[in-house]
């Protein structure tokens, strides 16, 4: 099978080393493309199909290119990596931090290189301070090492909100205030942070490009699909056997992923997958030969997102899981917009009425109309998720609404 | 202000926070990027916001009071509650609900002896539930002081309270 971020994870203990990281091969990218005209590097990302893989699978080579060229907008442009992974199924992050910090740097890098960004700002969650740690030990490595030339990377942590993970949220929080998102455009390449051209990426993204620029574009758009390039990490959890971080081309069928990690447990029968995250309503029985990627995922009504994915049994409840669902939700609406403020509050306190036995028929009627009122009326996809998620439960397991429904 | 309130704004920070204040405001290109972290800074060294204490942030990166007391009041790390020494996160995000967070929450509140959100008499420990900590493989996932300690079970949890 065919690895790319964790190749060496089992055979390297200590690949979080910079001794070790270079031993196999490590930072020898960055040397390839110091020097190398950098609208070429940006069009090889572009041809690699490189996907954004902290949810929203936008291409990476297209996002670097909407950057406004120096003679245009001159002054300092920035990259920003987000490793605010906060979404209830995705730990990928944590684990490539942990194990891979250098390859995490040396793709930082290149991107600084291709944008021209001097300063650059690994925004990390304050929850991972054992990854802070592991970063800071890694930056002070490859600086001894001579490694970053003029570009200096910055970490910083973020407060315990969600929507700071969130990308032009990240941007206010990293300025110092509440994580509110913006209302695009002006998207973060036109006017970032302190309105500056700023690339943001996320971690396992800017992971990928030492391979691309190491084996060129072409060899890693032949691991993945036709239109999502490489591997991608999912992040295992639920019910399952064998729960942990696995790398698979683009493109591999969920059957494959639940038979790699042993879901659902013996005994049980499959009920859903969520696929990247709960936000993301669940894949179901019948498409277990989906070819995992963005764009046959989302052919079947769900994302992909950031590889999240918890496996769900038989013995689970959907109202229950909207219930979890839609409390994180409410907990973590940035207070911005009202329909996703109230809305989430309302949908969360409607499906906790059902979870104790008073729900009515209209219950559920209020709940689909309730998340019509916010899905594509708020700014951020926050909002959005709070009317997927309880649609797309209600869709999916009709008869566990209908059993929470007193009889008159 | 009164001169109570004056006062306990001058004094809310010994003279070595100060210092590690300023530093933050030096930190990154601009001095704004520096609030959070500094923010950060105050939670760990009073365990909860003050309003004296963001007035003085305010003074320090020269922003308006409402502006920090904004910042303040929005993030899950602060807290108008003082937290304990040992801050302990159980998680309750979709898997690590799954797998039981509810018992675990109950097990907490029965070894520390206090509710969620309130600190034991000596001040050392206070537990609360927490979002999703990115640890959904070892689920319910329990944390210290930002840090991961693993799965949460009966025994994990009465370890809690030998920590240094």
């Amino acid at each position: 099978m065919t690895k790319i971020l964790t190749k060496h994870f089992d055979s390297e203990p200590k690949f979080h080393e910079l001794e070790a990281y270079r031993r196999l091969g490590g930072y020898s990218a960055l040397k390839k493309a110091l020097g190398q005209d950098r609208k070429a590097l940006q069009d090889e990302v572009t041809k690699s199909n490189l996907r954004g893989l902290g949810g929203a699978g936008f291409p990476t080579g297209v996002k670097w290119g909407t950057v406004p060229p120096e003679d245009k907008v001159p002054g300092p442009r920035y990259v920003v990596v987000n490793a605010d992974e906060s979404e209830p199924g995705c730990y990928k992050d944590r684990i490539l931090l942990t194990r891979a910090p250098h390859q995490l740097i040396e793709g930082l890098l290149i991107a600084a290189y291709v944008i021209g960004a001097k300063d650059t700002f690994i925004f990390i969650r304050g929850e991972y301070q054992n990854q802070y740690d592991i970063l800071e030990k890694a930056l002070a490595e490859a600086k001894a090492a001579g490694l970053l030339g003029d570009v200096t990377i910055h970490l910083m942590r973020g407060a315990g909100a969600y929507i700071s993970g969130l990308d032009t949220a990240l941007l206010e929080t990293m300025e110092g205030k509440k994580a509110w998102p913006r209302q695009p455009p002006p998207f973060p390449t036109v006017a970032g942070l302190m309105a500056k051209p700023t690339v943001v990426n996320n971690v396992e993204t800017l992971s990928m490009l030492p391979f691309i620029i190491n084996e060129g574009a072409e060899a890693f758009a032949k691991i993945g699909s036709p239109k999502s390039g490489g591997t991608v990490l999912f992040s295992i959890s639920g019910s399952v056997d064998k729960p942990g971080l696995y790398e698979f081309p683009m493109g591999t069928k969920l059957r494959d992923v639940l038979a790699a990690c042993g879901g659902p447990k013996a005994g049980r029968k499959l009920k859903g997958v969520i696929p990247g995250g709960t936000s993301m309503p669940p894949l179901m029985e019948k498409d277990l030969d989906i070819e995992l990627d963005f764009d046959s995922v989302r052919a079947a009504g769900t994302f992909l997102g950031a590889g999240g994915m918890i496996v769900l049994d038989d013995s689970m409840d959907a109202v229950e899981i909207a219930h979890n669902i839609e409390r994180f939700l409410t907990h973590e609406s940035c207070g911005q917009c009202t329909p996703c403020r109230e809305g989430s509050n309302w949908s969360e306190r409607i499906l906790e009425r059902m979870l104790v036995g008073h729900g009515e028929q209209a219950d559920i009627d209020n709940l689909a109309r309730v998340g019509d009122n916010i899905t594509g009326k708020v700014i951020c996809a926050l909002g959005d998720t709070v009317g997927m998620v309880l649609k797309g439960y209600i869709g999916r397991y009709p008869e566990d609404f209908k059993k929470r429904v007193k009889s008159s | 202000m009164t001169p109570a309130a004056a006062l306990a704004v001058k004094n809310a920070f010994t003279p070595e926070q100060e210092k590690a204040l300023v530093a933050w405001t030096k930190k990154y290109p601009y001095t704004n990027l520096g609030l959070i972290e500094a923010l950060r800074s105050v939670q760990d060294w009073h365990r909860q916001m003050t309003p004296a204490a963001a007035a003085r942030v305010a003074e320090i990166f020269n922003l308006p009071f409402s502006h920090v007391w904004g910042v303040a009041t929005f993030f899950p790390t602060y807290t108008h509650w003082k937290t304990g020494e040992k801050r302990v996160g159980i998680c309750r995000g979709l898997t690590c609900y799954l797998a039981g967070s509810d018992k675990m929450e109950k097990c907490l509140e029965k070894t520390l002896g206090v509710p969620k959100k309130k600190a034991t008499a000596d001040g050392k420990f206070s537990w609360e539930p927490m979002e999703c900590l990115g640890a959904c493989e070892q689920g319910p996932a329990l944390q210290v002081n930002d840090r991961l300690v693993g799965k949460a079970t009966e025994e994990s949890i009465l370890k809690l309270k030998d920590m240094k």
